[in-house]
């Protein structure tokens, strides 16, 4: 069963990632906040994804995984489950 | 005073399908794909293994006399090797070069095999496994140019000598700027189009960082694609005044009508539908033709989300009503994405297709994608009547190419 305040804590240090790697303010980060309204350039995203990289050691796609996502809750939800599956590997 | 008439009178292909234009082309016509398993032992963790790619023995077995590997990336042996075909095609002779003839081939990546064995050396040597020579040749042999030059100094091509690093686009560009220059009087000739030898670990591992890489098959506005193939290889044309042509009795095997080139001045890597609809627009215009009497687009189509939307909404954009009965295919899953090479090898299968009226297939589609609209040539080739087909080239840095072929038989 997933522990919740683990996952949680898992979103809160992939939103401060998220914060530094797309150089957005992380106090202006809203997880209901449309990708396309942060000002995120494409480059930013692989940067984004490059560290979840290295962090966590989870590869995630741009085609695969993240073409159809919408809100920053959307990339969160998708990377802690990729960093889920790998811890429980 | 009208422009002068450009034709293509010699092709040659050196790709992961195998040596020479036919091998390419039975290739892409009969949907079979040259995708491999390709491992390399110096990326840890390699996540993507599929690539198209030219193994070093078969490099070796069709290296030639002209390749010299002691001076040479592969880069530039590729792309030797497919000039001395085209050369041999067009039936040219020594008093055919001189300053009369330019050379514009473009590269990516130029000598990327070279580049990284000699980082790879230098970081031993600087973090401490000890004293490692390095290649005094480095230099020459990576630079972007090696290819260009090496075929002028072949062949002894005096003209104008251009190399163009535009990504993806590098050939594509390589060819219609040969078209223009010979239209613009600064040359009668060129020997041109694109080279690239990409798959080595640190530039795979470089794509694989960047994402857009399918972890499985690449498949062309299919519903279900992932992303793209690596590919390499080498396409050359000779291209020249049909004036010239006529006099020294070569056959054109088609005609270059019409080139369009734009960029997007908008995202690195994210391609913008409008700037791709108005290189095809251009090209069209200065064609003199209708979209319908465009038989066959040899698409871009690499198999990425993002550039299968683009390219069909600029498609759509472009073609209007008559798209839908449009005969188009991406042939990436065939030979691979080859970057700097991509133009050329997709131009000469876009000319063997005008030759034969066959559209080739686009291989591992599945199902329409909504977000797509629409249906390549898919399963088996198809036949269709027109006297003309284009091809797309779209690259990083939001750089589009349309080039327009129109069959010799018009001329």
């Amino acid at each position: 069963m997933r522990n919740d305040a683990a996952s949680e804590t898992l979103e809160d240090d992939l939103l401060d990632l998220v914060a530094e790697e797309g150089m957005i303010e992380r106090a202006a980060l809203d997880r209901e906040a449309n990708l396309a309204d942060l000002n995120i350039a494409s480059a930013d995203f692989i940067m984004i994804l490059m560290a979840i990289e290295e962090k966590y050691g989870v590869y995630i796609s741009v085609d695969n995984e993240v073409a159809d996502l919408q809100t920053v809750q959307d990339l969160l939800t998708v990377a802690s489950k990729k960093i889920r599956e790998k811890s429980e590997a | 005073m009208s422009l002068p008439r450009v034709v293509i009178t010699g092709a040659g292909a050196f790709s992961p399908c195998g040596a020479g234009v036919a091998s390419l082309w039975d290739a892409a016509r009969d949907g079979v794909s040259a995708a491999r398993e390709v491992l390399f032992s110096a990326i840890a963790e390699q996540r993507v293994t599929r690539a198209a790619a030219i193994s070093a023995e078969f490099y070796e077995a069709n290296a030639g006399d002209t390749v010299k590997p002691r001076m040479q990336d592969r880069v530039t042996g590729f792309a030797l090797i497919a000039a001395a075909e085209a050369v041999a095609q067009a039936g040219l002779n020594e008093a055919d070069f001189g300053g009369a003839c330019g050379v514009i081939v473009g590269s990516g990546f130029g000598g990327a095999d070279t580049l990284d064995e000699n980082y790879l050396k230098f970081a031993a040597h600087t973090y401490g496994a000890g004293l490692t020579r390095m290649d005094a040749m480095a230099v020459p042999k990576i630079m972007t140019n090696a290819a260009a030059s090496w075929i002028s100094m072949t062949y002894g091509a005096r003209g104008p000598l251009y190399c163009n690093s535009t990504a993806c686009s590098s050939a594509s560009q390589s060819i219609g700027l040969a078209f223009q220059l010979i239209r613009a009087g600064a040359m009668t000739r060129c020997i041109t189009g694109g080279t690239e030898a990409c798959v080595v670990p640190g530039v795979f591992r470089a794509w694989e960082a960047l994402r857009v890489l399918t972890p499985d098959q690449c498949r062309p506005f299919s519903r279900d694609r992932n992303g793209m193939m690596l590919g390499e290889g080498a396409g050359i044309l000779i291209v020249e005044t049909l004036e010239a042509a006529e006099a020294r009795g070569a056959e054109p095997l088609a005609e270059i009508v019409g080139y369009g080139t734009t960029s997007d001045a908008g995202d690195l890597l994210r391609p913008d539908p409008e700037g791709a609809a108005s290189a095809m627009r251009r090209a069209l215009a200065e064609a003199g033709i209708g979209a319908r009497e465009i038989g066959y687009v040899n698409a871009h189509g690499t198999g990425t989300i993002a550039n299968d939307v683009s390219e069909t909404q600029a498609m759509r954009a472009v073609f209007g009503d008559v798209f839908d009965g449009l005969a188009v295919s991406s042939t990436k899953p065939i030979h691979g994405h080859a970057l700097g090479a991509a133009g050329a090898l997709e131009t000469i299968i876009a000319l063997e297709a005008l030759r034969s009226r066959t559209a080739p297939p686009s291989l591992n589609f599945n199902e329409m994608d909504p977000a797509i609209g629409f249906t390549p040539v898919h399963g088996s080739a198809q036949d269709f009547e027109q006297d003309y087909v284009l091809s797309n080239s779209f690259a990083f840095g939001g750089i589009n190419a349309s080039l327009i072929l129109g069959a010799a038989g018009r001329l």
